[in-house]
């Protein structure tokens, strides 16, 4: 008998019936996309032994499709979208291993994992999170580890937008949040016209 | 009637019409126009009365600076009327009259101005009785001291907060802030410019020059897409490291900027004399802005006061305008004539030098300037347009760190900046005409972009101009019969703060706080300087070695909007939220958290409330815990860390044993507990409680970074979740899933704790509870919590099997007389007062509080904390925080109570004095209704002292 896992947003989840913001700010719920995360003495050495090349910590690397998120230097995690196989078979290869390897950061179940994209998603991010996010200083390859809809939050951009991971608990709070926000984000806060 | 033609107006739009009421009378402006402009324009120059002697008051700046046009909005008061535009029906209305604008009662407080001296509500307001201040005296001054009116049934706005990153922000567009902002954006930084003006160019959009050098700059500005033009925003404080506010309407821009330009100009100063305050004396740029921006001719038959060539541009442009300029009077000896002056006098108007204005009357009751006194003659006008002195807008430079000095030779306020990344352009930097301005935009971004690591190519940063500006200090014209203000806010008069020293108050601070000049809504943009050379002078000092009161943020008003917090408030919802809402519970927040209180109808809550008890201590009950903290602490050093943290030993702990948590701070006092259970030579699954967990994992993150022990801390809250499982039946319940654990009494005896696979989902299992009946624990991946909690309560059918929530939960721990912590604990409470010297090792040569408890043991302990059980038939009934007395002397209170339906009768928890804590001492106990009544003290446990039942 095997249970079937319940996220947030699906049927029976914390957070099913919150409406997500479509549109010029679209979020994306990918909580139940494959991932897999190591923490503790020994993840490093496992994971390089395995051959993975792990990037510098708050960088991103990348593996068989895998996008390798070192958030510390023993605080790893793998982002399997669309290589959910890739990861199996590393996750088999983990678990079954019996020497020193880490521990499992459980980040599949701990966090929630969404995607801002949409025409108005940089600003969008510009209200939920207070980190200097223009692309000059923040580039495809980093990693923020800040706080975004006032929670903390993991950070990094995507081809689509923003990736947030946050503490799962509070997926309803991240969605409505970032759904108000949404509301406001106009074409030209700024603009150059100057109304002369 | 005062609308000029064409091309005067560049702000309105004369094809639209707007109208408006004032006063409940009916205007007409132009779309563009300012509530004041508009008003202006059709004749109507009293827009408020003053806050003390509630004297008319009118245009002053026409920079939203002063307190003089301060209005009342239906949804919001003390609005600049000088900056905010007319809209189509708005309503506006003056504040602090009592009657009418036009018909004050108070204005007979006028005439009473020598019975109101400086400082004279301190000395007032004492007496005649001890509560006359707040019974009689602080309603009254409320009453009159009110500016506007807040209506707090104000429909709901949303303020926008948003945060922007720059290399550069440049604040104010005038000449030197642009030339700034587009020098460092051709430089290829990253530039924001703001200005509080709606549009770019700050004096170029008013003043007398010369128009292509603003069409140049706009399109210089427009061709480059890295500067960011923000108008109509006010940068309202500078924080450190360059966090700077940038508030545009009602939405807020958190600024981070790498370097800052303060291209914040200066403000131009009214002139002292005997009412000097009348409508129809206004600042020089305001009578510019007037024709200028809105097209209103401020006066027919003017009076100009100049000090300088800014002086005979306003008198210049009074005349182009049609104005009838009687006479333009010059304090200066003499000097070189210049080519404004040279200009004026071709157009015929008489120049009268080493000439002020003495003193001015106004038309009945003061509504307007009816003329002024030059030289002892009196000259009829209806407008006086000063241009004759200005310092630099100081707020954010100051609170940047500048320090303001003066120069006595040239009579003006100097800025000096600390070596950081910030800098001055223009006039703020003492830069007196356009080209110095423009080049110390220029310089100013140079010096940012050096700063910034840019190359700046050939560019040199050239030198400030050394040459001082002649001096121009205006006379203050104090009047023996006072009406010489200093502060228009607060109608300070000069006598005022001569009479502030002479109390004996030398320090300007002590000035401010004793007269409260600097302290109204310009927050002394117009009496900072004054009031530093009247002190100087009244201590025979010099303004210099005075200087001004500190300048703090905000530089000017913001509504709380803008200060407000977001809407959505923080929630956390365990992964089995949706299962307790279609068991139709009642959810309460727990602190960020939604939890059960109890299922069923709210209406019927005590009755559901008990019956979950009862089914808890007769069958069996389900609680979802996953609120509570778990953390999982891995790696060779697990239990050594352990070992120092909580007051237990845990380093010789056996794997598959569950132990009690007691956390101290360094102080001894107990701040947390739980449980530990050793999942393996190398892993502990550790609880926290739910409020305290973040706490918690700060703590064991500090510590583990202080100790370098060979540990790695991993915070579960949300990643596992947690199901209790209790009461007699809750084996039979378990015993019925499909599991490859154990759940016999002896294969899985009390405080202990396994891991395997219960309906198909893996968890960790701890024989632990709260309600101390037969409780197993089970924790598992939160996705797996719906299907877990499926599983149990469909097991649990065959034995009535009931969730309960937290009021149940609370019940139940209080009849078995456990403890919460930072509800039955608070920051001083040590183990010893809880009873739980059991719970602290002996023999560990350290933890984490041990030598505080030890040297708290040896100043004696003051208290206990006990149970305490109230007669069935009780008729006075204490609540939590009740006062334990001994004799009159407060000793303790009550922590937790409630009524037990397992004991039939009141139960609490209460610290009580150490000498009155052995089991059937009486204790009293002050209720709320102030009956005193005595209670027996009894052992923690209420329910099942001896354990028979949660060891089964």
């Amino acid at each position: 008998m095997v249970a079937s896992a319940v996220f947030p947003f699906i049927a029976g989840g914390a957070a099913h019936g919150t409406k997500l913001p479509v549109g010029a700010v679209t979020l994306s719920d990918l909580t139940a996309s494959p991932r897999f995360g190591l923490k503790g003495g020994g993840s490093a050495a496992w994971l390089t032994a395995h051959g993975i090349s792990l990037p510098a910590v708050n960088r991103i690397g990348a593996h068989h499709g895998m996008r390798i998120l070192r958030l510390g230097n023993e605080d790893i995690l793998l982002l399997a979208e669309g290589a959910g196989e890739a990861l199996a078979e590393l996750k088999a290869g983990w678990a079954n291993d019996t020497g020193p390897k880490g521990y499992s950061s459980w980040r599949e179940e701990g966090w929630a994992w969404m995607r801002l994209s949409g025409r108005h998603a940089p600003q969008a991010m510009e209200r939920l999170c207070a980190l200097d996010l223009r692309a000059d200083e923040f580039g495809v390859d980093d990693i923020a580890q800040t706080r975004v809809g006032h929670i903390e939050a993991v950070t990094f951009r995507s081809q689509a937008g923003f990736d947030v991971l946050f503490d799962v608990t509070a997926s309803a709070y991240f969605a409505r949040t970032t759904a108000a926000e949404a509301m406001y984000c106009i074409d030209l806060p700024i603009d150059t016209e100057g109304h002369i | 009637m005062n609308r000029l033609p064409g091309p005067w107006g560049s702000r309105i739009d004369r094809s639209r019409p707007i109208p408006f009421t004032f006063e409940g009378k009916h205007f007409e402006g132009y779309a563009g126009d300012s509530i004041a402009s508009a008003l202006a324009a059709s004749g109507q120059w009293v827009l408020s009365r003053s806050f003390k002697y509630h004297r008319p008051r009118g245009i002053l700046s026409m920079t939203g600076a002063d307190a003089n046009t301060l209005v009342q909005l239906p949804f919001e008061p003390n609005v600049a009327a000088d900056r905010t535009p007319i809209s189509e029906g708005l309503s506006v209305s003056a504040q602090n009259v009592n009657g009418t604008l036009e018909r004050d009662r108070d204005a007979i407080i006028d005439r009473l101005g020598r019975f109101l001296p400086v400082g004279f509500y301190y000395r007032t307001f004492m007496g005649p009785r001890r509560d006359s201040w707040l019974k009689f005296w602080e309603p009254m001054i409320r009453r009159k001291a009110g500016l506007g009116v807040v209506d707090t049934t104000a429909p709901r706005r949303h303020f926008d907060k948003t945060h922007l990153h720059c290399d550069i922000l440049v604040v104010g567009a005038g000449p030197a802030g642009l030339n700034a902002a587009i020098a460092a954006a051709e430089a290829g930084a990253d530039v924001v410019l703001c200005d509080e003006n709606p549009e770019i160019g700050g004096s170029l959009t008013y003043g007398r020059h010369d128009p292509a050098l603003l069409a140049d700059l706009s399109s210089r500005l427009r061709a480059l897409p890295n500067l960011r033009l923000l108008t109509g925003t006010v940068c309202n404080g500078w924080y450190e490291d360059n966090w700077l506010p940038l508030i545009q309407g009602d939405r807020l821009f958190r600024t981070r900027a790498r370097a800052v330009i303060l291209a914040t100009g200066s403000i131009e100063q009214p002139a002292i004399f005997r009412n000097n305050d009348l409508p129809g004396i206004m600042l020089g740029g305001a009578a510019q802005r007037l024709i200028r921006h809105y097209g209103v001719r401020p006066g027919q038959k003017a009076v100009v006061l100049a000090t300088g060539d800014e002086g005979y541009c306003v008198a210049l442009d009074l005349v182009e305008a049609g104005v009838s300029v009687v006479l333009v009077a010059d304090p200066r000896s003499g000097g070189e004539t210049g080519t404004f002056e040279a200009a004026l006098r071709g157009s015929g108007v008489a120049i009268r030098k080493a000439a002020t204005i003495e003193a001015a009357e106004g038309s009945v009751g003061n509504r307007h300037l009816s003329r002024v006194r030059v030289g002892g003659s009196w000259i009829e006008c209806d407008l006086l347009a000063v241009s004759a002195d200005q310092v630099p807008a100081w707020q954010l430079p100051c609170q940047a760190g500048a320090k303001v000095g003066y120069d006595a030779v040239s009579g003006s306020m100097t800025l000096s900046l600390p070596k950081a990344p910030i800098h001055l352009a223009g006039s703020v930097a003492g830069d007196s005409n356009l080209q110095d301005a423009i080049t110390g935009g220029h310089r100013a971004a140079v010096a940012a972009l050096l700063g910034l690591g840019h190359a700046v190519g050939e560019e040199r940063i050239s030198t400030r101009p050394t040459a001082g500006s002649p001096a121009r200090v205006l006379p203050i014209v104090a009047h023996r019969k006072g009406r010489d203000f200093v502060d228009f806010d607060e109608d300070l008069q000069v006598k005022d703060l001569q009479n502030a020293v002479k109390e004996g108050y030398r320090e300007i601070e002590l000035v401010k706080r004793f007269s409260t000049v600097g302290m109204g809504p310009s927050q002394g943009r117009h009496s900072a300087l004054a009031t530093a050379r009247i002190v100087a002078e009244a201590t025979n000092r010099t303004v210099a070695e005075v200087g001004i009161t500190t300048a703090r943020p905000p530089v000017g008003p913001e509504t709380l909007g803008v200060l407000a917090g977001h809407h959505e408030p923080l929630e956390r919802r365990t992964a089995l939220h949706a299962r307790h809402l279609a068991l139709n519970a009642v959810m309460k927040p727990v602190g960020a958290w939604w939890r059960p209180y109890v299922y069923g109808e709210a209406s019927e809550a005590e009755e559901a409330i008990r019956d979950e008890i009862m089914a808890v201590r007769e069958g069996v009950g389900l609680l979802d815990v996953s609120t509570l903290g778990k953390l999982e602490l891995r790696g060779p050093d697990a239990g050594a860390f352990l070992d120092r943290l909580y007051t237990m030993a845990h380093a010789n702990q056996p794997v598959g044993r569950v132990r009690y948590c007691l956390m101290l701070n360094e102080m001894g006092s107990v701040v947390d507990d739980g449980v530990a259970c050793r999942m393996a030579e190398d892993r502990f699954y550790v609880t926290a409680t739910t409020g305290a967990v973040a706490r918690v994992y700060a703590d064991m993150l500090f510590w583990n970074a202080q100790w370098r022990l060979r540990v790695d801390v991993l915070n579960l809250t949300g990643a596992f979740s947690g199901l209790n499982v209790t009461g007699p039946k809750a084996r039979a319940v378990l015993e019925a899933l499909e599991s490859d654990i154990d759940f016999g009494r002896e294969a899985f005896p009390y405080l202990s704790g396994r891991e395997g696979v219960v309906a198909g989902v893996p968890v960790r299992v701890m024989r632990i509870g709260f309600t101390g009946e037969l409780s197993y624990e089970l924790h598992c991946p939160s996705s797996l919590a719906p299907a877990l909690w499926d599983a149990v309560m469909t097991a649990g059918k065959t034995y009535g099997l009931k969730p309960y929530g937290l009021e149940a939960s609370r019940t139940l721990r209080l009849e078995k007389g456990h403890i919460l912590i930072g509800q039955d604990t608070d920051a001083i409470t040590t183990p010893d007062e809880l009873g739980f010297g059991w719970a602290v090792s002996k023999k560990k040569p350290f933890f984490v509080g041990k030598r505080s408890i030890e040297m708290r043991a040896r100043l004696g302990q003051a208290r206990k904390l006990v149970g305490l059980r109230f007669p069935a038939d009780a008729r006075d009934i204490p609540g939590e925080s009740c006062l334990v007395l001994r004799g009159n002397a407060p000793v303790g209170q009550i922590t937790s109570i409630g009524f037990s339906p397992t004991l039939g009768c009141t139960i609490a928890l209460a610290y009580v004095h150490i000498d009155d804590s052995t089991e059937g001492s009486l204790v009293t106990v002050k209720c709320r209704n102030g009956n005193l009544v005595d209670v027996p003290v009894v052992a923690h446990a209420f329910f099942d002292p001896a354990n028979a039942r949660q060891e089964m």
